[in-house]
């Protein structure tokens, strides 16, 4: 079987029976984008990693217990635990006093990662950091529009009802957030300047 | 009647939500209106650069959950 070229509701139903290659399949497909959901919301990449997992044990729980409604997609409901994991944590966080840098990152996250040769992702590193920074200055409203869309891939209609606003309002703000990255990105000279991404 | 298009129509197809059959008057109208042009110039680059920023957690974090998923094939699961 080549779980690749099964959709996300395939490869729940194998995995009820039993098959973990095609749970290791969804958790492959997802991850990314689930884990730059949680980052965003959270910004730290070790609670982001914790509430990946507990995000996935969720679902592995209700899976695994049949209680998942095959009725729904995947994708927008792991989103939906992943978002009110990181909210439940962000409002606790609140409570407590954490160390961050200036930059809004927190201390462990100083620390780089020695996954990959540093030299041939430095300079790509250094543009996803600025991107990463210029989305967290973005003001709130923007923000979860923002991440809501882009990264869990919310219908512009669901953030509306979601977030209690109009359609238009929820276009507006993703609207202005883009504008607003635009502008800052012309700042860094991040645009255009194909010598940041290689085709 | 020619329907009038609006900045947000700019962000509904930059993320593939306009109607089918509003698609191509859309289209029409950004070739007449050279500043829904430039907007969707420049917001899909925008688009473009914050797919780049996807980031993905250690491996170690993956093959927990893997294991955490296998250990319970050989438990049964209290609901």
């Amino acid at each position: 079987m080549n779980s690749r070229n099964l959709i996300d509701s395939e490869l729940v139903s194998l995995y009820k029976v039993g098959n973990e290659e095609a749970f290791e399949e969804l958790v492959e497909r997802h991850k990314s984008r689930v884990y730059t959901s949680i980052y965003l919301i959270v910004k730290d990449k070790y609670l982001a990693e914790d509430i990946l997992q507990e995000t996935y044990i969720k679902a592995v729980n209700t899976i695994k217990c049949g209680r998942y409604n095959e009725e729904g997609k995947f994708l927008p409901w792991i989103m939906r635990i992943a978002h009110n994991l990181s909210v439940d944590h962000f409002r606790k966080s609140k409570r407590f006093p954490v160390v961050v840098l200036e930059n809004g990152s927190g201390v462990l996250n100083s620390l780089e990662f020695s996954e990959a040769p540093y030299e041939s992702t430095h300079i790509q590193q250094e543009l996803n950091t600025i991107i990463r920074d210029l989305i967290q200055q973005l003001p709130d409203s923007q923000k979860e529009v923002l991440i809501m869309r882009h990264y869990m891939g919310h219908s512009f209609q669901e953030i509306a009802e979601n977030t209690g606003v109009s359609i238009n309002t929820a276009l507006g703000r993703m609207r202005y957030a883009l504008i607003n990255l635009r502008k800052q990105m012309k700042k860094y000279k991040i645009a255009y300047d194909q010598n940041f991404y290689p085709k | 009647m020619t329907k009038t298009f609006t900045q947000n129509d700019v962000i509904r197809y930059i993320y593939g939500e306009i109607p089918d059959d509003e698609k191509l008057a859309f289209e029409n109208a950004m070739i007449c209106d050279t500043e829904l042009l430039d907007l969707f110039h420049e917001l899909r680059n925008v688009k473009n650069q914050l797919n780049l920023i996807k980031k993905n957690p250690r491996s170690h974090v993956i093959n927990n959950i893997l294991d955490y998923s296998k250990s319970l094939n050989l438990h049964s699961v209290k609901k």
